[in-house]
């Protein structure tokens, strides 16, 4: 049986996944992938879940995001005038990235 | 964990489902997750007749997309609520129903025009926004998280929201009128948004002192004062001259509190305040109406809300 | 193969009506489609659903701004189509107008199969249209569309399968089914042979409508429900036979609409009068 491990790596970040480990059950899966996956990299947290209960949709599957325009989500389409709260303009920023890298594919 | 334990460690995202947690500190993450979570909700409830009103259809677009966004913020939050193994988001809601959820006071006020709608999405979210903001640092890790997606989505409802207050504000002078007329009747109410000061709040202590709240509310509404008010003033709204707020030398604000209707603001957070009765049962007849879908796909809705309960210590 | 028209300027009076027709069918639908959905917005069985069904109804007002824009190349604005049009003159079929009953999920749902079907065939029709802009811009809506029908048939068959589901769903078709059918209705019948003899659509709506009822019908008795008159019709062939008595006494297409449109035209052009506007904002760039 396979599993997905998932790696944090301090706390209060996110688990990411980091790779798969054969085992019988849940118990050696945690097992294993403290070793495999946790021996090396600074870790916090592994997560365990078994491969086949992982659903998954992909970009053939459907159009993440849509395919027709929908810059009014996002705050680079308005316009405004004056400097903007921090938070405002952090959000804003993590925007644009966001939307650059949706542009890049 | 020991609650002494939990103050000495109590940093940003310090702890996660997996720590045994105190059920006190439980508690009073699940009271303010849900709180906030609530507030998304009736927020988006506020806002919807918009997507119908609005007057293009790229605003009507803009409406949709960002009542959508609250949704899924609701959706987020009671998510991060629901791991402190307190409440089910079934239950959150169906209290949120029936009067029993608490939700910000701005989200009580009936809205009627679209002159209105920067009220909310410009002011009210920008403070929310300043408030979200610190919450990243929060110390339940799920809410934490949250945060960091709440506060990515959420510069877009606050531009689009500036946007539509300076579209009225450049545009006929009668709109200019119902637009300042608009912000007089908010403008009370905003500075409330951030509740009585830190003397008076009660909750403050506990949730500071275990580092779930990260601001008080004092701070919080200094900083919302600082960047909205030349905001408002660029856009040529007029400071209502109650409350009184004087600009301290240090930068900061002091609002003269006994110029707001504070009778009100806790009849408010009692859910006692008449006008707003509707809001609440309005969306709960919505609620009921589609219990029968909930039913229908019954095994579904038990999965996702059928979280374990960590075990009380 | 039918010439390309290419220039708006260059069409003629029946180049020009054929094609306004065209777009007015479809931006119409699609707008007041996506005006009805919004309404379960804050009002869905679920967060999640709450949220899928909002993706809908965007997506289709997107589709609206499409085809408003390609009528903009025939020299109108965004009021004249829509905030200031009159609501007589709107071409959308019945089905996208009726208002719901509070609560009645499965309307939304069926009503999106219905039409989503009918749209995938019209779509289909139109990726060769003469009219280069048209054919441009189907892609980018058909593939919006795809999740649009995989979300409502999810949602068919696990209705179906709850006694109140079933119910509802059965209850919902009788009263759809003939609203459904004045997605085929002509707004007239000469114009209508101009959009097929002019290549902008290479279906007629007859052709249309018979493959539509070969989608429909079939996929709907597989979930138990009984679809109205398909006694009617044969069933190799789902000859596209529509009689007087299958359709509502308002047929949409034609600018004849039942009482909720007005009160609806009257709720979203609200603003907009109370604000004695003469021009929509525009937040997006004009479409390529």
């Amino acid at each position: 049986m396979i599993w997905e491990v998932f790696r944090q790596e301090k706390a209060g970040n996110y688990h990411t996944h980091c790779g798969n480990v054969h085992a019988p059950d849940r118990e050696m899966a945690k097992q294993f992938a403290a070793i495999q996956h946790g021996r090396r990299k600074p870790t916090n947290s592994l997560w365990v879940v078994p491969s086949e209960e992982i659903g998954e949709i992909d970009a053939e599957d459907v159009a993440f995001g849509g395919t027709t325009d929908k810059a009014y989500r996002w705050a680079t389409a308005y316009n405004t005038t004056g400097e903007d709260a921090v938070e405002v303009v952090e959000s804003e920023d993590e925007q644009a990235t966001a939307e650059r890298q949706r542009g890049d594919d | 964990m020991e609650l002494d334990t939990v103050k000495e460690r109590a940093g940003p995202r310090e702890f996660s489902p997996a720590d045994d947690l105190p059920e006190e500190y439980r508690k009073a993450a699940t009271r303010m997750i849900e709180f906030h979570a609530n507030s998304e909700i009736m927020g988006a409830y506020l806002e919807r007749p918009f997507i119908r009103q609005a007057p293009s259809i790229d605003r009507k677009l803009a409406c949709s997309a960002k009542v959508q966004d609250e949704i899924g913020h609701g959706q987020l939050l009671y998510r991060a609520a629901e791991s402190l193994g307190i409440k089910s988001r079934e239950e959150m809601l169906d209290d949120l129903a029936n009067g029993d959820g608490k939700f910000l006071n701005c989200f009580h006020y009936p809205m009627e025009d679209w002159v209105e709608t920067p009220m909310i999405a410009f002011f009210v979210d920008g403070a929310a926004m300043r408030r979200q903001a610190t919450l990243r640092r929060t110390s339940w890790e799920p809410y934490a998280h949250a945060m960091d997606k709440v506060c990515f989505e959420e510069g877009f409802h606050v531009k689009h929201g500036e946007d539509i207050l300076r579209e009225l504000m450049t545009g006929s002078r009668k709109e200019q009128q119902m637009t300042q007329e608009a912000f007089e009747e908010w403008w009370p109410r905003i500075i409330q948004f951030f509740g009585p000061t830190d003397d008076k709040s009660t909750h403050h202590d506990f949730a500071a002192s275990v580092g779930l709240k990260q601001q008080s509310n004092d701070a919080l509404r200094n900083a919302f004062l600082d960047q909205y008010i030349p905001k408002a003033r660029k856009y040529g709204l007029e400071i209502p001259d109650e409350p009184r707020i004087r600009e301290l030398d240090d930068g900061t604000y002091e609002v003269e509190e006994g110029d707001l209707d504070w009778d009100e603001f806790f009849t408010i957070a009692k859910n006692d305040y008449e006008p707003g009765l509707g809001q609440i049962n309005g969306r709960k007849a919505a609620q009921e109406a589609v219990q029968w879908v909930r039913d229908t796909i019954e095994g579904d809705a038990t999965a996702a809300g059928g979280h374990a309960p960590q075990a009380a210590d | 193969m039918t010439a390309s028209l290419e220039n708006p300027d260059d069409l003629d009076a029946r180049e020009r009506d054929a094609l306004e027709t065209l777009l007015k069918r479809l931006a119409d639908d699609e707008f007041v489609l996506a005006e009805r959905y919004t309404e379960w917005q804050v009002r869905a069985p679920s967060l999640e659903s709450d949220l899928a069904l909002s993706n809908n109804a965007q997506d289709e007002l997107g589709h609206a701004r499409l085809w408003y824009d390609v009528l903009e190349d025939l020299g109108y604005e965004e009021q004249d189509l829509v905030y200031e049009r009159d609501p007589a003159d709107f071409r959308h079929a019945t089905l996208v107008e009726l208002p719901f009953e509070e609560g009645d999920w499965a309307d939304p749902i069926l009503r999106s199969y219905l039409y989503d079907v009918a749209e995938k065939l019209r779509l289909e029709a139109l990726e060769e249209s003469t009219y280069p802009k048209i054919a441009d811009r189907v892609g980018k809506i058909q593939s919006e569309e795809e999740y649009h029908l995989e979300h409502a048939q999810s949602w068919l068959e696990r209705l179906a399968d709850g006694d109140e589901g079933h119910e509802r769903l059965q209850d919902a078709l009788d009263r759809l089914f003939p609203h459904a059918l004045t997605i085929f209705e002509p707004v007239n019948r000469d114009v209508e042979s101009d959009i097929v003899d002019l290549g902008l659509r290479d279906a007629t709506l007859e052709e249309m409508g018979e493959e539509w009822l070969s989608n429909v019908v079939p996929y709907l008795e597989s979930l138990d429900l009984d679809v109205p008159e398909s006694g009617q019709m044969d069933d190799d062939e789902f000859e596209f036979e529509v009689t007087q008595e299958m359709l509502p006494e308002e047929r949409g297409r034609d600018g004849s609409h039942t009482d909720a449109w007005v009160d609806l035209y009257d709720e979203f052009t609200h603003t907009y009068r109370e604000l004695g506007r003469s021009e929509t904002t525009k937040i997006m760039e004009k479409p390529e």
